[in-house]
């Protein structure tokens, strides 16, 4: 079977185990982003598919072979590094050239490859440069064109656009899909940047605390999030997170939370759990502002609104938690500052357990 | 009329002395930034203060001295009193053929020692670097700094018990393969290799710390994405570990080169005896034994100050000839 797999893959560091047991099926040719907080192991599993951290337990197969013992170099796998790692003494050229001339290719392949990479990348005209006199989106394109003159099966990109700019990272995401398509190489890619998750993955594979937390599509795990980490992950701002308790309602299942109540979707698991204790989700964009009273709206104080433009984040209260809409701005900033509630439609709210945090089940969302 | 007058007067001089306060703020001299400077950081510059006052009194003032070179000079008349006898000095160091054997000397040990005394440092530190054994790795680098750590004479002792030709080791070993015992130390041919050979071991390991620096401050990630080309241990060190820090090693040669000829004056008094002096003498022993045994002072300072003058010449050009050719330089 093509493609990188990982079974049961362990990380220890003396008696701490950083990894707990990870297992991963990455298909041929898909993308799939390793996204997490800081310190949750996706780099530490990344290095280990590399070959540069030691797997401790489990196993690891690259295009159906087991590589758990297998050098790096004979892996056939590409980095891209965080700093970019180019060779400060060598040139453009010199640089992307590196791992041909390490393997002892002719000296005509390796001419042929840096020029055909250099004007995939647009590198051409700075190919005598040395990376001191290039720009950091320049440096990331070089640093990605090191990893494609190989042509190898798999690359793996650790978190390669943390160094750049924000205008410069939206550009270079751009490019890493694009170069994706055109080279159809299955790619590994590590982020703490869930933008760059949703944007660049066919696949996400979110992790916390040396833990898979949830795989799937972006929109899979946007709409669907398995645990109420998951939904605070993914989607910007993340999405609002209350305590409640399920109580039974007039029409059906609500959530209570001091003196207020929001009306629940109608499914059989939540009209089961009343009395017990739970965390309501809503997204930012899923919550409609209220200026007056209005039958069925939670009432909240407005503390802040952020303008955006087109649109506008209001920074809401409710109770001592604190609440953010996503919203419209339509030119009228006066509506805004009038806001004293919301509403969501029940079939757009998620809950989940209060004490495991995993989603109550019957949910689930069409992509 | 009057008031007119002082109103006019003080007005102008107020506004000519407001202008230049704004020049003062908008293009300070270079005497004001210092002083800025030096008022905001005064802990620095007290920091800084020991050392400047030791190359005052001790390298500065005593360059006063440096016009006995072209005096004759006499301690009863003093310095400033000694008459002037222009480049006689000079003449007579370039007629002597003490003076020329020294010179010659100097250039051959400092050459003999650049060329086998400087890159052993710099094989040691990438020989420490490939040591993955913690242990041993300390271990050994213990053992070649330790001599840096002894004083020269003990050293010299050491080199000297060691080329004995009654009990030394080196004559013990050549005599299990038969050789007749050598009298190293008197035979000039031997002194330039032993007294480079035991430069080199007396100072590399001590050295071979500021390559070791240097190599610590290579990224680990360019390592890492060489593994991951397929690059190995050989190749990683030849092109990576070498080329990055190749500023470092050009900086030392042309600090090295500075030295050349201050050729390790005391190893060579300790180890050289007349019988060897056709090739142990060198510009500074030759100014040791006319200076303070012979009481030349005048001479001597010649010989000091043409000294000087060429290691300035060397580092110059060193200097600017690894600027031009590899964008590293000492200044």
């Amino acid at each position: 079977m093509s493609g990188v797999q990982l079974k049961g893959i362990v990380k220890t560091y003396g008696a701490v185990e950083v990894v707990h047991g990870i297992d991963l099926d990455v298909a041929e040719k898909e993308f799939v982003v390793l996204v997490g907080p800081s310190g949750c192991g996706k780099s530490t599993t990344l290095r280990m598919i590399a070959g540069l951290e030691e797997i401790s337990g489990g196993e690891l197969t690259i295009d159906g072979r087991i590589m758990n013992r297998t050098a790096p170099k004979d892996r056939d796998v590409a980095m891209v590094f965080q700093n970019y790692a180019l060779y400060p003494h060598l040139n453009v050229a010199d640089n992307i050239a590196f791992g041909l001339k390490i393997r002892k290719e002719s000296k005509e392949h390796i001419a042929s490859a840096v020029k055909e990479v250099s004007g995939i990348l647009g590198l051409t005209d700075y190919l005598e440069r040395r990376p001191a006199d290039l720009s950091g989106g320049q440096r990331q394109r070089v640093a990605m064109g090191r990893a494609i003159v190989r042509r190898p099966k798999v690359f793996l990109f650790d978190e390669p656009l943390s160094n750049l700019d924000a205008k410069l990272r939206t550009q270079m995401r751009a490019e890493i899909k694009r170069l994706h398509k055109r080279l159809g190489v299955t790619s590994i890619y590590v982020t703490h940047d869930q933008v760059e998750a949703m944007t660049l993955a066919d696949k996400i594979v979110v992790m916390h605390d040396g833990r898979i937390e949830q795989i799937g599509t972006p929109m899979e795990l946007f709409l669907n999030p398995a645990n109420a980490f998951v939904a605070g992950f993914l989607g910007a701002p993340p999405m609002n997170q209350i305590k409640a308790t399920i109580a039974a309602g007039d029409t059906g299942p609500v959530a209570m939370f001091g003196d207020q109540t929001l009306a629940l979707a109608p499914l059989a698991d939540l009209q089961n759990a009343v009395g017990r204790e739970v965390i309501v989700g809503v997204r930012p964009e899923y919550a409609a502002i209220v200026t007056e009273n209005q039958p069925g709206a939670v009432r909240c104080g407005l503390e802040l609104v952020e303008t955006l433009g087109s649109e506008a984040l209001l920074h809401m209260t409710l109770g001592d938690a604190p609440f953010v809409i996503r919203t419209e701005t339509l030119g009228n900033l006066d509506r805004l500052n009038a806001v004293n509630g919301f509403t969501v439609a029940p079939e757009l709210i998620k809950i989940f357990d209060g004490k495991t945090g995993l989603a109550l089940s019957g949910q689930t969302r069409a992509a | 009329m009057s008031m007119q007058e002082d109103h006019t007067g003080g007005s102008t001089e107020k506004l000519v002395a407001e202008a230049k306060e704004a020049l003062r703020y908008r293009h300070p001299s270079r005497i004001q930034k210092v002083g800025d400077h030096m008022r905001r950081e005064w802990q620095l510059y007290l920091l800084l203060a020991p050392t400047i006052i030791w190359l005052l009194v001790f390298l500065y003032t005593p360059m006063y001295g440096l016009q006995i070179a072209f005096k004759d000079y006499s301690i009863f008349r003093g310095v400033a009193n000694s008459p002037w006898i222009g480049l006689e000095h000079f003449h007579t160091l370039f007629g002597s053929d003490q003076f020329i054997r020294a010179l010659k000397n100097t250039i051959y040990i400092s050459l003999l020692s650049l060329a086998f005394g400087f890159p052993v440092p710099i094989l040691l530190a990438l020989m420490f670097n490939e040591v993955l054994n913690q242990t041993f790795k300390k271990t050994a680098q213990t053992i070649v700094y330790l001599p840096h750590f002894i004083s020269s004479v003990i050293i010299a002792g050491i080199v000297i018990t060691a080329f004995s030709p009654s009990a030394g080791i080196v004559n013990t070993i050549l005599e299990w393969f038969g050789v007749d015992p050598i009298y190293f130390l008197t035979k000039a041919e031997w002194f330039r290799p032993i007294f480079v050979g035991t430069t080199i071991w007396q100072e590399a390991g001590f050295q071979s710390i500021v390559y070791l620096a240097a190599i610590a401050g290579v990224s680990p990630t360019l390592y890492e994405s060489a593994v991951v080309d397929g690059a190995s241990r050989w190749q990683m060190m030849w092109k990576i570990t070498v080329p990055s820090i190749m500023p470092t090693i050009i900086i030392m040669l042309i600090i090295r080169i500075g030295n050349m000829l201050e050729v390790s004056f005391e190893m060579i008094i300790l180890l050289y005896q007349p019988a060897t002096y056709s090739t142990a003498d060198v510009v500074n022993t030759f100014i040791y034994r006319q200076g303070l045994q012979g009481g030349q002072y005048d001479l001597a300072a010649a010989a000091g100050l043409f000294n000087a003058v060429v290691a300035f010449v060397l580092v110059m050009t060193a200097n600017t000839v690894s600027k031009r050719y590899s964008r590293t330089s000492l200044w």
